[in-house]
């Protein structure tokens, strides 16, 4: 891939932003251009998801965008965060644009929130009918009561738990080691929305279950915000202010029963097969042992030790002693989400994975390591590797 | 007695016809004959139009399961906690089912099922499926899980 992040921009996290979405987006648009030393009018390329509220019409009537050659758009969300930069990249590359600004703007939690029923489910008279032709909450599904991603989440460390022969405290450690660390990430953060609550093994485990095996604080969080990020190409990038990161692979990977909530593939405690890990790490020229720090979409605790295997960053049924003996902390061979992640900074759907991949790039994280190579990855189904400009 | 169901538009699939009639039937394709689900108008396999839909075997193998504790709508309060599986078929396919209300039972990924339809009214009806004692074999050494 030949493109660069070259400008990040936010508002604050919050639970109640107090202001419309669309203000929100244009206020991180508006900070990420700044950020990249670029402005409103080389705008010409805008990517989102999908479930995005704020179209690209919108933003291109209430920022005066004169000239938009590119707008594409990414289903199911966050599954997708690193396929958007794939996707910016490859209009990029195609000449249809040179200068693309990814967003993203969600009161998601003063507005519709994604952990309750009543997203998927219509009540009438007292039962509740589900017309949702796909998971979460279809047809097939919801009248078990599985309705919320977040309880599928539970299906797969349950599924891991058994695979691998993991009684209740070897999962209860691992998972805690994962929400303990990245909370203490998250105490050095002044982002994130949990920077001054702090989280001991034993309030990890008092928390209240939610699904087993899972529990309060194997949740990431609901946010109101909006990030934006702006791409452009390698060469373009050298010429601006030099806060240009360097996007060596991005792609995106889903295969029959993987989408959109990986309930019908072969295998659960895996969510993606070697062979998105190969390619990747191929088309970006390193190894899995040559990655410095991973960003790895934590919805929930259980997408990190999953990850970690399904990539080859750590050997098979390896993640509980990895993660229990702290590698994934500041001090250990492989950070993972030095922001806190989406359990501890704020949940933005992937933006806020990438960003914080750039930052430690940039040496801009606020728990910095040394880092040549950052990865990031939604359970395969979309990754990228960043590398030093 | 469940309160969430298919709105009343899909019940005349014969997905949901054959369990309202008491069997489990699964979609299947009459040229390679293998099944699949979620049904589709093509066969994902061999991509043969030649759809139809056979009675499954019932039998099953637990690939996962959770407890939900905490209700993710108001009208759920009083339903939780209950068992949601993901279970395999021995046609090769999976499927979401649960353990019915007040049926207390030891889960263990692995372990053999079979499938047992509960019929809520005259159009809907449910495949849930229960440990097959007689059919388990306990594999020496495999830890306990919740």
């Amino acid at each position: 891939m030949k493109t660069s992040i070259v400008g990040l921009g936010q508002t604050e996290f919050s639970k109640n932003s107090g202001r419309s979405e669309l203000k929100l987006a244009v206020e991180a648009i508006l900070a990420a251009l700044q950020d990249a030393g670029l402005e409103v009018n080389d705008v010409d390329g805008l990517v989102r998801y999908t479930w995005d509220n704020t179209s690209e019409a919108t933003i291109v009537n209430a920022l005066g965008i004169p000239a938009l050659k590119y707008y594409g758009e990414t289903e199911f969300g966050g599954v997708n965060c690193c396929g958007a930069v794939a996707q910016a990249s490859a209009a990029i590359e195609a000449g249809l644009a040179s200068c693309v600004v990814f967003y993203r703007a969600l009161n998601a939690r003063s507005g519709v929130r994604f952990g309750r029923g009543e997203r998927v489910l219509e009540e009438r008279d007292g039962t509740l009918l589900s017309r949702q032709p796909e998971p979460p909450g279809d047809i097939y599904s919801a009248p078990f009561g599985l309705l919320v991603p977040g309880q599928h989440h539970a299906l797969y460390a349950q599924a891991y738990a058994g695979h691998y022969g993991l009684d209740t405290e070897q999962v209860t450690n691992m998972l805690g080691s994962i929400a303990v660390t990245q909370r203490a990430y998250a105490n050095k953060n002044p982002r994130a929305l949990l920077r001054d609550r702090t989280l001991s093994m034993d309030e990890y485990r008092a928390g209240r279950v939610i699904s087993t095996p899972l529990r309060v604080f194997d949740y990431c969080l609901e946010t109101d915000g909006a990030m934006a990020m702006v791409i452009v190409s390698r060469e373009r990038a050298r010429s601006l202010s030099g806060k240009a990161v360097d996007v060596l692979a991005a792609g995106q990977y889903i295969f029959p029963g993987s989408a959109p909530m990986y309930l019908y593939a072969p295998h659960t405690y895996s969510l993606a097969p070697e062979i998105v890990g190969q390619e990747l790490f191929g088309k970006a020229g390193v190894n899995a042992a040559d990655i410095d720090v991973a960003m790895i979409y934590d919805a929930t605790s259980i997408m990190v030790p999953i990850a970690l295997e399904d990539f080859g960053l750590v050997e098979r049924g390896g993640a509980h002693d990895f993660l229990t003996s702290g590698e994934h902390g500041s001090r250990g061979s492989l950070p993972v989400n030095t922001h806190g992640g989406l359990l501890s900074e704020g949940y933005f759907h992937g933006l806020n994975t990438i960003a914080e991949g750039v930052r430690q790039l940039r040496d801009e994280s606020f728990n910095q390591v040394s880092a040549e190579t950052a990865f990031i990855t939604l359970r395969g189904a979309s990754s990228m590797v960043l590398g030093r400009a | 007695m469940t309160i969430i169901r298919p709105s009343d538009e899909f019940l005349d699939e014969p997905f949901w016809k054959n369990l309202a009639w008491g069997t489990l039937h699964l979609n299947c394709c009459d040229d390679c004959g293998a099944s699949h689900h979620p049904p589709s108008p093509i066969c994902p396999r061999c991509r043969s139009w030649n759809t139809g839909w056979k009675p499954a075997s019932g039998r099953a193998r637990l690939k996962s399961f959770t407890e939900v504790h905490h209700p993710v709508h108001s009208l759920l309060e009083s339903a939780v906690p209950y068992v949601v599986t993901l279970v395999e078929l021995e046609e090769g396919v999976r499927m979401v089912s649960g353990i019915p209300a007040g049926r207390k039972v030891d889960l263990r990924v692995g372990m053999a099922l079979q499938c047992e339809v509960i019929r809520y009214d005259e159009r809907f009806a449910l495949p849930y499926f229960l440990p097959d004692a007689k059919l388990d074999r306990v594999t020496a050494g495999r830890s306990e899980t919740n």
